[in-house]
């Protein structure tokens, strides 16, 4: 789900570079004050590698495909840390696969990134009481949230020469084949954390 | 003499205005050579961009699009552009993914431009296993500088 170069006015993608800035500048931030900030690098690291790899796999939704995205698991695994791990990856994605690109990076950023929070904000608010239950919303919410931000900046920057009525069915289509990514996200996050909470608790402490 | 003629008059008249009329429903076809741009959009899995959305604009003018258009179910789409020189921009879309690159067209024939993106799985797991060996290391030396801060501690 990645905003391409090209298809974007240039005043929504200074937009999303200014708004993608503001997140990074709060999470950094955030992750300064920290109690040992450094601690989280490793994670941060191989969590970026995994998210970068994920847009690799394609999973085969007739008649078309969607990506892995992993933006809840990111945001539980990594808390703030997850904006600049994401925004490393989305680089990374951007000039090695051509998967979205430089201009749209603020975009793309927001788009993942915001879930990413959102999924962090659900485990640290309901983790200790329904780990299960949050970690299935915060990865399946992750998905939709991801879903919502996309459509929206999409019909913000429609041109006046496309058939709206036209993409607008396109992206409710697109929407629907997205639905077992929502369900599939949501079990990957919490099987995952289901095995952390009984191998390695430690590793959620931060989150 | 005079009635006969007139008759003869009306006779002719009522004969030939018919087939005049017809004639004004005659279709008339001119056919030339022309060069014709044609594209094919598809997903980087492969998949056609089918029924995506086409704008083609011209390179007078980026801001009026020339032409518009719907690619068929293979994410095809044929146009024949105007006598222009230049780079035309062409976009297709759909829902919010698609491409949108350059036609350069001159005396030449015309150049497709843009920026493939490494398609062969070999390439990519390269590219994906150095990520990979750049984030172990990255790991590993916050992991061992931790380490050792924690030992002078």
């Amino acid at each position: 789900m990645h905003l391409p170069d090209g298809l974007v006015p240039v005043e929504l993608a200074l937009a999303g570079y200014a708004g993608s800035g503001a997140l990074a500048a709060m999470a950094l931030s955030r992750i300064k004050r920290l109690p040992d900030p450094s601690a989280a690098i490793p994670r941060a690291a191989m969590l970026t590698t995994v998210f970068f790899a994920a847009s690799l796999v394609a999973v085969p939704v007739p008649p078309a495909s969607v990506h892995l995205m992993l933006a809840g698991l990111l945001g539980v695994m990594l808390g703030w840390f997850a904006v600049p791990a994401i925004l490393v990856g989305l680089f990374l994605q951007a000039v090695l696969f051509g998967h979205g690109g430089l201009t749209t990076l603020g975009l793309n950023g927001l788009i993942l990134g915001l879930p990413a929070l959102l999924a962090f904000g659900i485990w640290r608010a309901a983790g200790r009481r329904w780990p299960d239950m949050a970690a299935l919303c915060a990865g399946s919410g992750a998905v939709v949230a991801a879903l919502a931000i996309f459509a929206g900046f999409v019909l913000l920057g429609l041109p006046v020469a496309l058939d709206a009525s036209a993409e607008r069915v396109a992206l409710q289509l697109f929407v629907l084949a997205h639905v077992p990514l929502v369900m599939a996200e949501g079990v990957i996050v919490l099987v995952l954390l289901r095995v952390l909470r009984r191998t390695a608790p430690q590793m959620l402490a931060h989150a | 003499m005079r009635c006969n003629l007139a008759l003869l008059f009306a006779l002719v008249v009522g004969i030939i205005a018919p087939v005049h009329v017809a004639h004004s429903h005659a279709a008339v076809l001119d056919a030339d050579a022309a060069q014709a741009i044609r594209l094919h959009a598809r997903y980087d899995t492969g998949a056609p961009m089918a029924h995506a959305q086409v704008i083609i604009y011209a390179p007078d003018d980026s801001e009026q699009a020339w032409g518009l258009g719907v690619a068929d179910r293979d994410g095809r789409y044929e146009f024949i552009p105007d006598d222009i020189a230049g780079r035309w921009l062409v976009q297709v879309r759909q829902a919010g993914h698609g491409v949108s690159a350059y036609v350069e067209i001159g005396e030449d024939a015309p150049v497709l431009i843009t920026s493939p993106a490494p398609d062969t799985w070999g390439q990519r797991a390269l590219m994906v296993a150095l990520v990979a060996w750049g984030a172990l290391g990255t790991a590993l030396y916050a992991r061992s500088r931790r380490g050792r801060s924690d030992a002078s501690a």
